[in-house]
């Protein structure tokens, strides 16, 4: 109770220290015009029915358990190397050509994400809120695969779990030239990766805001990216980051997602940030992450098929086409993130404090 | 960057070595890992092992290895205790302990395939033989005794071939989907209560029992810390409790009255409290500061470098681009290796190429080593090996590619690594490249939780 009472408190303190005046500017203005926040959960932003008719109404994909189950019926006497390796080597070295097995796409007209391209075509989604010409194939491909469906789905579950446990996974923001923390036409927006575990309450499931993260300037100084955004209404829509790498670590493998045009669509409040991670995925490094973190078992799980879903990808993929074939090698997608406030600790910064530390 | 990690710790290594005069192996001037004494049956003693420590052998020199109980995810294999589960018979279907693929599939080359005590030969005891100590015996189903440490019944290595090999298996830490591998076995490291000791790519690094590196700090001496007070929040003293005693490498300095601080081979250790997990080499990175090992793993060949990346540092060739190693386990009850160039390569080529052995030598080349080369240790040597089979070549193959091999398996990089410090490969193949896939050569980690 004493710890949960001053976690309270401490976030009311951080809420007032962000909200204050400070340095004799007005409410909503981050001290020194920066604020920082770090990534506690990531999904695969998927719109979902409450039954699932609606986006996928001839149901869900099967996954490599039932695939196997029919394509190597039980009772028959079957070896290693045509059934398992074969099934691995098609995992493993995925090809585009014709599917075996029926794939079900998403067929609903609404999808979360944003207008990555400025344009209304025929494949784009409308968002439940109407707006159109929303890109987000990655959605088209994962809807109706389970293992992508929240709240129980495998890659729902673990990913998530992973960007808690994981520091390897500690990606943040750090918004700096804010005058004001609801409306700044102008607002820097870096990317870094953090070096330390996150603030939790007593129970170490609740992210608390007011922890501090260090800049991982030795391992993660490749991940460090910086954009210009606008803050209207509390939120915050940056410019497309040419090419972003996520760290992507589940299951003790560490990956990467490398989006491509990446844009940041958050709403904001002195403690968190929630919204849209966007841009195009590239789809071999999408199916590398998804395959490499998680085995055939856990494939399994969620009634993914690597095989199926790798030529859903490429089927898909709409931007970015490699110049000798013409074929797309991105797919536009969106992740629905949640950052929490974090201090963001700067190097010379470390140098400070450990110099403090060991003096 | 050149083997950076490496020197650091060879120069901790040679300093230490140069006050253990005990512990130095005459034959090589390589420091090596004390242990306690233990009783044993004649024809058994102690062999030194350059990454296992000091390890149990027979009279031939072999050393002896133990099948623990290993958790699969649809059951458990290896040997419970007092129970040998490897004899004389050719398993010739999986088992179904890795989902999701189903019991009673055929395992691959039938005729080739050798059976449990093929690989692992059991260590028999004599009729007359005698329990000693944590040394006893077990009955066989076959009539037969067998030698037993700790309940565990023992074996060698049909791939071991030389006094103090352990290409049969390794301590180091490996994931719950591994296969159920045999570990060598040895006596208790000569270790105060509070230490263990791990086996990492770079060597036995020392550690308290719960897993926290311990370091040494270059300016203090044997008898002195020059960790004052202020540096003793940051760098907490290993304490000894009051009825410690100095024994063998292991000494006590008196920091203060009453504050007695464990030393290893007259230097003071203490734990790094920014340390978050286990096994850091985190605190080697303050100038000063080093983490301690028992014995050093043998250089590494000097083609290779070492890399940058999101996690650490790898090993890389010498462009820099990334050293992998292949694990495999079979789905038999016997759990059967499969990433040994005299194993079974159905599974590499099928994770490799596709089943292609040419697609193999495209994805994931060799290491290659100029004709003639030879490694400097058993860890690290250069094996001929035949690219049409990925077996080990014949002496007069004139198309055999010269290879380096780590623990007698080759190393390969990735063809989908682009540039330096990419780790692309890292995690290909089943179960996360845990069986039948392709792990990257971590020398440091800091974010994989110690799998070195």
């Amino acid at each position: 109770m004493k710890n949960r009472l001053l976690a309270a408190l401490m976030s009311i303190a951080v809420a007032i220290s962000l909200t204050a005046k400070a340095d004799g500017v007005g409410p909503g203005v981050p001290r020194d015009g920066a604020i920082g926040y770090v990534m506690t959960d990531l999904f695969w932003a998927v719109y979902q029915t409450p039954d699932a008719k609606t986006e996928c109404p001839r149901g869900f994909n099967d996954g490599p358990r039932e695939q196997f189950e029919i394509l190597f019926p039980p009772g028959e006497k079957w070896s290693v190397v045509d059934t398992q390796l074969k099934q691995e080597i098609e995992t493993w070295h995925p090809t585009d050509a014709p599917d075996s097995f029926p794939f079900y796409e998403v067929e609903g007209p609404l999808s979360y994400g944003l207008n990555l391209d400025g344009e209304i075509g025929p494949n784009d989604f409308t968002h439940p809120d109407g707006e159109r010409g929303i890109d987000n194939e990655v959605y088209r491909a994962v809807g109706c695969v389970i293992g992508f469906r929240g709240p129980d789905g495998v890659e729902f579950i673990f990913q998530n779990k992973a960007i808690a446990d994981r520091r390897y996974n500690r990606t943040m923001i750090e918004l700096t030239g804010v005058d004001n923390l609801e409306n700044d036409d102008n607002v820097t927006v870096s990317v870094y990766r953090g070096l330390d575990r996150l603030l939790t309450d007593a129970t170490g499931m609740k992210v608390m805001s007011g922890g501090s993260q260090r800049v991982d300037m030795r391992w993660g100084a490749s991940l460090i990216r910086q954009t210009q955004g606008k803050i209207v209404n509390s939120v915050l829509t940056t410019e497309p980051i040419g090419e972003v790498i996520i760290p992507w670590m589940n299951l003790g493998v560490p990956t990467f997602q490398l989006i491509r045009d990446m844009q940041l669509q958050l709403t904001l409040s002195p403690t968190g940030a929630t919204g849209l991670v966007a841009g195009y995925a590239d789809v071999d490094t999408w199916y590398k992450q998804l395959i490499r973190n998680d085995s055939t078992h856990h494939l399994s799980n969620g009634q993914i098929s690597g095989i199926s879903l790798y030529k859903a990808l490429r089927r898909l993929a709409d931007a970015y086409p490699d110049p000798e074939t013409g074929a797309n090698t991105a797919i536009s997608t969106a992740l629905d993130v949640k950052m929490t406030q974090v201090y963001i600790v700067h190097p010379d910064e470390q140098t400070r404090v450990s110099q403090n530390a060991t003096r | 960057m050149r083997l950076g990690i490496h020197f650091l710790a060879v120069t901790l290594f040679i300093t230490a070595a140069a006050r253990a005069a005990e512990s130095v192996d005459p034959g090589s001037l390589r420091l090596v890992e004390d242990y306690v004494s233990v009783p044993m049956p004649p024809g058994f003693h102690v062999e030194p092992t350059e990454l296992e420590g000091p390890v149990f052998a027979d009279s031939a020199g072999r050393t002896l290895y133990t099948w623990p109980s290993h958790k699969l995810r649809n059951g458990y294999s290896g040997e419970t205790q007092g129970n040998p589960a490897c004899y004389d018979e050719v398993r010739t279907e999986t088992a179904g302990l890795m989902s999701p693929y189903p019991p009673g599939i055929l395992l691959p080359e039938l005729d080739k395939r050798p059976s449990c005590t093929d690989l692992w030969p059991p260590v028999l005891a004599a009729d007359d033989a005698e329990k000693i100590g944590k040394w006893t015996i077990v009955d066989r189903k076959d009539g037969t005794r067998q030698w037993a440490y700790d309940e565990q019944p023992l074996y060698t290595s049909a791939k071991d071939k030389e006094t103090g090999d352990t290409y049969g298996g390794t301590t180091r830490r490996y994931g719950g989907d591994s296969p159920a591998n045999r570990v060598p076995i040895g006596p208790p490291a000569r270790v105060p209560p509070g230490f263990a000791i791990k086996t990492t790519t770079m060597g036995r690094l020392l550690t308290t029992d719960k897993n926290f590196s311990v370091y040494v700090y270059d300016k203090d001496t044997s008898d002195t810390s020059m960790c004052d007070t202020e540096c003793a929040r940051t760098w907490l003293p290993v304490i000894a409790p009051a009825v410690a005693r100095a024994v063998g490498e292991w000494s006590i300095i008196e920091r203060s009255p009453g504050v007695r601080q464990w030393a290893f081979r007259q230097k003071p250790l203490y734990t790094h409290v920014l340390d978050a997990r286990s096994w850091s080499l985190e605190g080697s990175d303050v100038e000063g500061w080093s983490n301690v090992y028992t014995q050093m793993a043998p250089p590494i060949p000097e083609l290779f470098t070492v890399q940058q990346t999101l996690v650490g540092e790898v090993l890389a060739d010498s462009d820099g681009m990334t050293v992998y190693t292949y694990v495999c386990g079979d789905d038999s009850v016997d759990q059967l290796s499969c990433d040994h160039p005299d194993d079974t390569q159905v599974y590499r080529n099928a994770m490799c190429g596709g089943g292609e052995a040419e697609k193999c030598l495209k994805m994931w080349p060799y290491v290659q080593a100029e004709k003639g080369m030879i490694g400097n240790s058993r860890a690290w040597n250069v094996i001929d090996i035949d690219p049409k089979t990925g077996h080990k070549a014949s002496p007069e193959q004139s198309d055999a590619l010269s290879v380096w091999a780590y623990r007698d398996r080759p190393v390969v990089i990735y063809g989908g690594d682009r540039k330096p410090g990419d780790v692309n490969g890292a995690g290909t193949g089943e179960w996360r490249g845990q069986r039948n896939g392709l792990e990257a050569f971590w020398l440091r980690d800091d974010y994989l939780g110690g799998t070195l």
